[in-house]
C-alpha cells in the first residue's frame, strides 16, 4: 500500500531505518561496565627478562619453520634508481691563462677563441649527438638561456625556494650551493653582463649503459655581481652591499639527453688554477 | 661508532639555535652570538650536577674549563666535554671569531628519565631504587663576561628604605 507522501515526512528505505538496530542487538550492551577493563599502557624503560624459548638463533628458527611447513614467500626488494645527473664534471675545460686579464680590444685573441670552438672536433661530435635528442639546441642561442638559468638559480638560493632550485640545478650541484646556508641570509644581485656569454666546450658522456647519454656544456660568463652574506645573528660575514665585482666564471650545464622531459641545469663551476678565490670570509 | 641512543623528540633547548635574525644595519652595534648546547640523559644526579652548574655560571669559558678540570666530581668531566663541544660549534657553525671570547650566560640541569629497580632489605622488606639521570643545558654568549654585581652596602639599604618611605601616599588628604 503506497501511502501518499506528505510534506515534512520522508519515506526512507527499510535498510536505512534499521542501520542502528544492529547495535541494539550487540550482547556487549548487556555486560556490566566494570567488566570492561582498560588496557594499561605505561611506557617501560626496561623490559622484563624473556622466558627461555626453545629456539632463538635464526638458523634454528628457520629449521623449525621448515619442519612445521610454514612458508613465507621471499619478496624481492627491488627499487629502481634513476640517475638524473652525473657525479662530476667529465673532461673539465682548462681555460687559457690570462683569460680576463687580456684586454678585449685585441681582436686577435677573440678570433682565436671563436675559431677554437669550431675546430675542436670532440665538441662538434658532441653537438651532433645533442642535436639528435634535442633538435632545438644551438651553440649560439644556448648561452643566453644558460645565463637566465644561472640568474634564476641564484635568485632561488636567496629566497630559499627549494622546489624551484631543484628544477634549475642538478642533484650534484645542489648540496654544494646550499650547504651551510640554512640559517644565513644571502643577498645576491646580478648587475650586468660585461661580455656576452659564450659556449666554450661541449661534451657528451654515457653512464652505466651505452644508451644513457648525458650532455655537458661549459659556458664562459664575464659578469658583474654583488654578493652579501649575513650569518645567523645578522652580522656581515662576506661581501659588501652595493659593491659590484667583476666575475669571470666557467659554468657547466648538464642535461640527461635520453629523457625527453629533462632540461638544461646548472651542474658546477670550473675554478681555474691561476685564479683561486681571492677574498677570504671575514 | 655511535653508542648513544637517538631521541626522537628534538628538545626546546636545541630548537633555540634555529632562530635567524635579520641582517643588521651598518650603524647598529654588533649583535653577540648566542650558542645553546645541551647533553641529555647523563648518568648522574640532577641535584649533584646543580652544584657544578652554579659553580660555572657567569664565568668566562676558559675559567670554567680550568675549574672543572681540577674538580673531583664525576659530573665535572661531563660538563667539561659539553663546554668543549659547544666551543667547537661556536667557532665552526656560529661564526664566532675568538673561541676564548665566550662566557656562560646560563647553566642549568634538568631531570632525565629514571629507571626503577628493587633493592632488597632484610626481613622481607624492599625499597624501590631509582637510577637517576639528568640533562645539562648551557648557553654561551660571545663577549667578555659581565662584571659581578657589587654586594649591597648598608648605605644602599638605607637609601632604599628612605625611598620606600617617600613612596607612600596619604589617602583622603589634600
Amino acid at each position: 500500500m503506497a501511502a501518499p507522501t506528505q510534506r515534512g515526512l520522508v519515506r526512507l528505505p527499510l535498510r536505512v531505518c534499521l542501520q542502528g538496530a544492529e547495535s541494539l542487538l550487540n550482547p556487549i550492551r548487556l555486560a556490566q561496565s566494570s567488566l570492561v577493563v582498560p588496557v594499561r599502557t605505561k611506557k617501560r624503560l626496561i623490559l622484563p627478562p624473556r622466558v627461555k624459548t626453545k629456539y632463538t638463533t635464526p638458523e634454528e628458527q628457520k629449521e623449525k619453520m621448515r619442519a612445521s611447513g610454514i612458508v613465507i614467500p621471499h619478496e624481492k626488494l627491488e627499487r629502481s634508481i634513476t640517475l638524473a645527473c652525473t657525479a662530476s664534471i667529465f673532461d673539465p675545460y682548462i681555460p687559457p691563462e690570462g683569460d680576463a686579464r687580456l684586454s678585449s680590444l685585441s681582436k686577435e685573441t677573440l678570433k682565436q677563441r671563436a675559431v677554437q670552438l669550431k675546430q675542436s672536433t670532440i665538441s662538434q661530435l658532441a653537438i651532433r649527438k645533442v642535436k639528435q635528442y634535442d633538435p632545438n639546441f644551438s651553440s649560439k642561442t644556448f648561452p643566453e638561456m644558460a645565463q637566465k638559468i644561472f640568474i634564476e638559480a641564484h635568485d632561488c638560493l636567496t629566497n630559499f625556494n627549494k622546489d624551484k632550485l631543484h628544477s634549475l640545478v642538478t642533484e650534484r650541484c645542489y648540496p654544494e650551493m646550499v650547504r651551510g646556508n640554512r640559517y644565513k641570509t644571502i643577498r645576491w644581485s646580478f648587475v650586468e653582463s660585461l661580455e656576452p656569454p659564450r659556449t666554450v666546450q661541449i661534451r657528451h658522456f654515457t653512464m652505466m649503459n651505452k644508451d644513457n647519454l648525458y650532455g655537458q656544456v661549459t659556458v664562459r660568463m664575464h659578469t658583474r655581481q654583488t654578493v652579501v652574506i649575513y650569518d645567523q645573528f645578522g652580522r656581515l660575514m662576506y661581501g659588501a652591499e652595493d659593491v659590484p665585482k667583476d666575475v669571470l666564471e666557467y659554468v657547466v650545464f648538464e642535461r640527461h639527453l635520453v629523457n625527453p622531459y629533462s632540461s638544461w641545469r646548472l651542474h658546477g663551476k670550473i675554478v681555474p688554477s691561476w685564479a683561486p678565490p681571492k677574498d677570504p670570509t671575514y | 661508532m655511535y653508542t648513544g641512543s637517538s631521541r626522537e623528540i628534538i628538545g626546546k633547548w636545541e630548537k633555540k639555535n634555529r632562530v635567524v635574525y635579520p641582517p643588521q644595519l651598518p650603524g647598529e652595534p654588533r649583535r653577540p652570538a648566542v650558542i645553546y648546547h645541551c647533553r641529555r640523559e647523563i648518568k648522574y644526579s640532577k641535584d649533584k650536577m646543580w652544584y657544578l652548574a652554579t659553580l660555572i655560571k657567569g664565568m668566562s669559558i676558559d675559567q670554567a674549563l680550568a675549574q672543572l678540570q681540577f674538580n673531583d666530581k664525576k659530573g665535572a668531566k661531563v660538563i667539561r666535554e659539553v663546554l668543549l663541544e659547544a666551543q667547537e660549534l661556536a667557532v665552526t657553525k656560529y661564526n664566532v671569531e675568538f673561541k676564548s671570547n665566550l662566557y656562560i650566560a646560563k647553566s642549568l640541569t634538568g631531570k632525565g628519565q629514571y629507571l626503577k629497580k628493587i633493592r632488597y632489605h632484610g626481613r622481607g622488606k624492599f625499597g624501590i631504587m631509582e637510577k637517576v639521570r639528568c640533562h645539562y643545558f648551557v648557553k654561551l654568549v660571545e663577549g667578555p663576561p659581565p662584571p659581578p654585581e657589587p654586594p649591597k652596602t648598608g648605605f644602599d639599604q638605607a637609601k632604599e628604605y628612605v625611598q620606600q618611605l617617600r613612596n607612600r601616599t596619604i589617602i583622603n588628604a589634600l
